[in-house]
């Protein structure tokens, strides 16, 4: 019998790698592999035409990146418009949450409707929020007219000062729904009778999300944020449908100085190095926010 | 310059100035007979091939493509690419190993193909002389390399016009439209005064900026490049005039602040609802104007850009073949080129008749511009004669937009604009930043 069991244990394993083997395959084939190509594609001259590998460059790609001060200035405005739309997503997809946890007239439409942003291609979205702030015709500034908050319209986005925090208010109405959903099924396992508990003791609402519903919600919001740091660095598709970049640079992400390395000086090595820098600060992000989420959950 | 702009991989004793004298001869004197090996269309029949294209008017595409491939016995499999993101597109395929055998193609990328030997050299072949002596002699070099490869045939060529309201200009007290830019500025401000906020509307978002420098740049009588394709529009005191008009025009309100985010399609509901007197673009929007039916389209008209002495740019995108190709293949790709860049085997402009009809797209050639077919299918309220006239005699392609390190120029142009329009630079700063933009483009580097 004790033989048996350690059969049965590896032929459950092989059954299970068996099952998984699709998986692993496409992840190997569209993740791994061209992750593997582009750090090594990094440190060499790639040739445009995509053919052969080209010239061992050591770190000069490398270094010509760090010495350019707009990789720099792109890097920061990166860092700036990651953080508007971590914070912006994950407090605006709470909020949501905790509200369509209640009992309300209209709960269920409401939780329906949520899917619909998240439903949209981020290039759609771009286009939607474009339109809705134009600085002539937008709804937005129609709405604020209407309201008697400004006498004239604003330009949102052609307006240096303004563009990055629109742009990354679009991100955040798609990312907020996503992140909403996450935290209401969350919030859906927490035990009713805990929150009761807690009210008979004498605990207020604030006590109760603080010492209650939050810690409750730390591992959904570890994966939340960390979608949110790759989502945020990695932004390109509204960004481009809705400035392009633009004004000047004002917009201008790590992801566009990639697509125009790959795709308009065609010089892949500079291209993936650019892209490694980029992926090192999402993941870098990535672990110290797992690291801080989860170092409070063993606390 | 160095070799590799000058399309090195192109090696040829030939230089521009020689094939073009040699165009006309050689066009006269071109023969049926096909040399180098090329099969006749009719040999070529039955050959399967792929084409890709963006998506603007897909039915006609499709369309013209059935009616040649029916008329050839030949099989087109056309796929399209949605127009944002099409450079990366087609670049993705053919670095994946899946090129097309014909392709739309950006004219600033189509040397830079060629030299990566993605896109074939078409001399040589069959008609191809005789097509380019054809064009407009100012048309010639978007589709001619310095060392006289022929890497393109035109799939449409426009010129920048600039679309008016005639009421709004006559109510200013204008009896014409402005005849230089500090006109232009004149006309607006008085426009303005008049009760329009916003005047002037033009393209001026941060990917599409380079062309606009351009029109400027000719309309105030500056050469941009030279024969060589180096930049010399920073040695001329005339560039600084026209940069600091320009950021006039944006600064005094003569056009919406929003003008460096806004699309095209605004800009025409503007023009069209009387809240723009001006709109420069390429003539074909005209058509867009009048078929909106806004309460102002039937009051507007076009007109050159700059009226007297200056010239305005001349632009068109372009159909590439894939490098690959041989034999059998390669003579049915160049036919089905031939038959949408030029002309039928019947020596008819059916193509460029179907885009004049669906687009009041142009092609480069006078004979467009006098061939009843296309004065009948082009729209009536659109001056063909001027716009031909504009071609032939008041406009420049700019050869250097086509050379292979002009797109990395292009995309740094964005930025540098922009901060001009928005006080972040002057004049001066934005000429040497602009040259700057040109020496790193050239050197392949720059983020």
């Amino acid at each position: 019998m004790k033989r048996e069991e350690p059969k049965r244990s590896v032929s459950n394993r092989r059954f299970g790698f068996y099952l998984a083997f699709p998986s692993i395959l496409i992840l190997l084939l569209l993740l791994v592999i061209p992750a593997v190509l582009t750090v090594f594609q990094s440190f060499y001259v790639v040739p445009a035409d995509g053919v052969g590998i080209g010239e061992f460059t050591k770190i000069s790609n490398y270094s010509y990146i760090f010495s350019n001060i707009i990789f720099w200035q792109t890097c920061l405005r990166s860092i700036e418009f990651a953080v508007i739309f971590i914070i912006g997503s994950t407090v605006i997809g709470l909020s949501a949450a905790l509200l369509l946890n209640e009992k309300f007239v209209g709960r269920l439409v409401l939780r329906g409707l949520l899917v619909l942003p998240w439903a949209c291609p981020w290039l759609i979205v771009g286009i939607i929020w474009k339109w809705f702030l134009d600085g002539n015709i937008g709804l937005l500034n129609g709405i604020l007219m209407r309201l008697h908050l400004i006498s004239q319209n604003i330009d949102f986005l052609s307006n240096p000062k303004l563009a990055l925090w629109m742009t990354a208010l679009a991100a955040i109405w798609r990312q907020s729904c996503l992140v909403a959903l996450l935290l209401l099924a969350g919030l859906q396992t927490l035990p009713r009778e805990v929150w009761d508990a807690a009210s008979v003791d004498g605990a207020g609402i604030l006590q109760r999300f603080r010492h209650i519903t939050l810690p409750w919600l730390r591992p959904a919001l570890t994966v939340v944020t960390v979608l949110n740091i790759i989502y945020g660095l990695m932004q390109f598709d509204v960004i481009f449908a809705m400035t392009q970049g633009g004004p000047g640079s004002a917009t201008t992400l790590l992801s566009f100085l990639i697509y125009r390395q790959f795709f308009i000086f065609t010089n892949f090595g500079v291209g993936s190095a650019l892209a490694v820098a980029l992926a090192a600060v999402a993941l870098l992000g990535g672990l110290i926010a797992v690291k801080t989420l989860y170092r409070k959950i063993e606390v | 310059m160095e070799s590799s702009e000058n399309g090195s991989g192109l090696n040829s004793n030939l230089d521009r100035r020689t094939l073009l004298k040699g165009v006309g001869v050689a066009g006269l004197a071109a023969v049926p007979m096909l040399s180098s090996g090329m099969m006749s269309p009719a040999e070529a029949a039955g050959q399967s091939l792929n084409f890709t294209a963006w998506e603007y008017q897909p039915d006609t595409i499709k369309s013209l493509v059935a009616t040649w491939s029916k008329k050839t016995g030949n099989k087109v499999t056309t796929s399209f690419i949605p127009n944002v993101g099409y450079t990366a597109g087609i670049q993705a395929r053919q670095r994946g190993g899946k090129p097309a055998d014909m392709f739309y193609n950006f004219a600033y990328n189509s040397q830079k193909f060629v030299n990566q030997k993605w896109a074939a050299d078409l001399r040589g072949l069959p008609g191809a002389d005789a097509m380019v002596a054809d064009m407009f002699p100012s048309s010639r070099a978007r589709f001619v390399a310095q060392n006289g490869a022929i890497v393109s045939v035109p799939y449409f060529a426009a010129v920048h016009m600039l679309q008016y309201n005639k009421k709004m200009v006559a109510a200013a007290g204008f009896s014409s439209t402005p005849n230089s830019l500090q006109e232009t500025y004149d006309q607006c401000k008085k426009i303005k005064d008049n009760g329009v906020a916003s005047p002037y509307v033009a393209y001026w978002v941060k990917d599409f900026v380079e062309e606009y420098l351009h029109v400027y740049l000719l309309a105030g009588n500056v050469k941009p490049f030279d024969d060589k394709g180096n930049p010399i529009f920073m040695d001329d005191p005339k560039t600084l005039d026209v940069l600091n008009w320009w950021q006039a025009m944006y600064k005094d309100g003569m056009t919406p602040k929003s003008v460096l985010t806004d699309d095209p399609g605004k800009h025409t509901t503007a023009i069209a609802n009387g809240d723009a007197a001006f709109y420069a673009l390429h003539h074909y929007f005209l058509r867009d104007i009048v078929e909106s039916k806004g309460s102002a389209s039937a009051d507007i008209s076009q007109a050159k850009i700059v009226g007297t002495g200056g010239k305005t740019l001349q632009m068109g995108e372009v159909v590439q073949m894939g490098a690959k190709l041989t034999g059998a293949k390669k003579a049915a790709a160049w036919d089905f080129m031939k038959n949408y860049g030029y002309k039928d085997s019947a020596g008819q402009f059916t193509t460029f008749q179907k885009w004049a009809s669906s687009g009041a797209l142009c092609a480069p050639y006078p004979g467009f511009f006098t061939d009843p077919k296309v004065i009948a299918a082009f729209p009536k309220y659109m001056d063909l004669t001027l716009i031909g006239d504009t071609f032939k005699t008041a406009s420049d392609v700019v050869p250097a937009r086509t050379l292979p390190w002009y797109q990395g120029f292009q995309a740094q142009c964005g930025t540098i604009i922009h901060d001009l329009l928005l006080g972040n630079s002057n004049a001066r700063a934005t000429a040497n930043a602009l040259a700057i933009a040109c020496k790193t483009a050239k050197s392949g580097s720059g983020l």
